[in-house]
């Protein structure tokens, strides 16, 4: 009995699945009516083939279907939400501007000079002597009139002084102080670097979408 | 609706379509996956790492086998658990000897308990087909299951683990070869039905 080659078992699993070429196949068949060794290998290759086909088969422990989480898909978002997004960067820029310029104005015109009460005006243009007798009340009751601001300033005047020529003793004007404030540079300053920062926002947006677009459809060379 | 109407649909991104295709194939992924892995919790995971490579992968696939194609999904999701699992080997569940050897006779499948009849049931033949297909090396045992087991041509396994179809030849007789020692070793066994003689007809 000559023992086969693994060539010999080769054709003999391809011949069971039908592999080999009919002239191979023809040749084979030959072989195997007159080599019992050949018939019963392929007897065994057979029924071992056999035994794996008739495998048991496990039913899936549970469903693998994906979920929208699973396989990464997100709901389709609104055309305005980029718009919104925007609005929302923009309005708290300027929110933050208007906070800054509130606090700085606040630190600016805070700490203002005191000015002189006014005075009321008698007839010819001098002061009254009511109004000179108030403000010499008004001196005596200490330097805490003159620097107080005008709620302070109300509290603080004495009953005996308080008739109703002294309501000319008022705080000071604030005509006055609006007239001589300077032009206030940051309520223009805040506004002038929101407009460049979204300027400059936009500006970058749309290169970068227009960069984006040349990657995604290059234009075809003549 | 048919099954190319189906994955037309899920490379739209329909993934109802795609998950009545996943009910369709589950069970051929998941006894390939159980058969490569010998392992039911890993098979599981492969099978379900499997359909979400392949829907994310699903505008590659051009047509042919779409079980073939889903299947080679598989594969490459059990050589990747076959990897991690080298990289972090586990105790493995059969016996061993008292020198810490695993147990190469099919002792474990005997239950003292349960009459010879008993034994010849479904659940041993799959044990005893199981422990000799755990005996191959991963390349024979893919082949040999893509093709007896799932019953895929030699085209389409050549197409899922992406070698020549001559190479396909040559291990699945290899792989026959040593199954049918091994399932012969089981002897008396396996079902009357399924004992392998050493004579043809015996």
């Amino acid at each position: 009995m000559k023992t086969l080659t693994f060539h010999d078992i080769e054709r003999l699993s391809a011949f069971l699945d039908g592999q080999l070429r009919q002239a191979e196949k023809t040749r084979l068949e030959t072989r195997i009516k007159s080599d019992p060794e050949l018939a019963a290998t392929l007897d065994g290759l057979h029924q071992a083939r056999s035994i794996l086909r008739r495998t048991p088969k496990r039913r899936a422990p549970r469903n693998f279907t994906l979920t929208p989480k699973m396989a990464g898909i997100r709901p389709p978002v609104p055309r305005a939400v980029p718009v919104f997004s925007w609005a929302s960067a923009v309005a708290a820029l300027f929110f933050i501007c208007t906070l800054g310029t509130n606090l700085l104005g606040q630190f600016s015109f805070g700490a203002a000079a005191p000015m002189m009460a006014a005075q009321p005006m008698g007839v010819g243009g001098g002061p009254s002597d009511e109004s000179l007798a108030a403000t010499e009340a008004a001196v005596d009751s200490g330097n805490a009139y003159l620097t107080a601001t005008p709620e302070t300033y109300a509290m603080t005047i004495p009953e005996a002084t308080a008739t109703p020529d002294t309501r000319l003793v008022q705080p000071p004007e604030t005509s006055q102080e609006k007239t001589r404030q300077p032009v206030n540079l940051w309520l223009v300053f805040w506004p002038g670097l929101a407009a460049v920062l979204v300027g400059s926002a936009l500006l970058i947006r749309w290169a970068s979408i227009r960069a984006f677009r040349r990657k995604i459809s290059p234009r075809q060379k003549p | 609706m048919d099954e190319p109407a189906l994955i037309r649909a899920a490379q739209r991104g329909d993934l109802e379509a795609f998950n009545r295709l996943v009910l369709t194939y589950q069970d051929a992924l998941f006894n390939t996956a159980l058969r490569i892995l010998s392992d039911e919790e890993l098979a599981a995971d492969a099978t379900q790492e499997a359909f979400l490579s392949a829907f994310r992968a699903l505008n590659s696939y051009r047509g042919g086998s779409f079980k073939a194609w889903l299947l080679r999904t598989v594969t490459n999701a059990c050589y990747d658990e076959l990897r991690r699992k080298k990289r972090r080997p586990t105790t493995p569940l059969e016996p061993e000897t008292e020198d810490g050897d695993e147990m190469e006779s099919p002792r474990w499948l005997a239950d003292p308990s349960a009459s010879p009849e008993e034994q010849f049931d479904q659940a041993d033949l799959e044990h005893a087909i199981q422990h000799c297909l755990d005996g191959l090396p991963t390349d024979f045992k893919t082949v040999v299951v893509l093709a007896d087991i799932q019953g895929l041509d030699y085209t389409e396994v050549a197409h899922v683990i992406r070698v020549p179809l001559g190479t396909i030849k040559s291990r699945l007789a290899r792989a026959r070869l040593r199954l049918r020692e091994c399932l012969q070793a089981f002897g008396e066994l396996l079902p009357a039905a399924f004992r392998l003689g050493k004579e043809r007809g015996a």
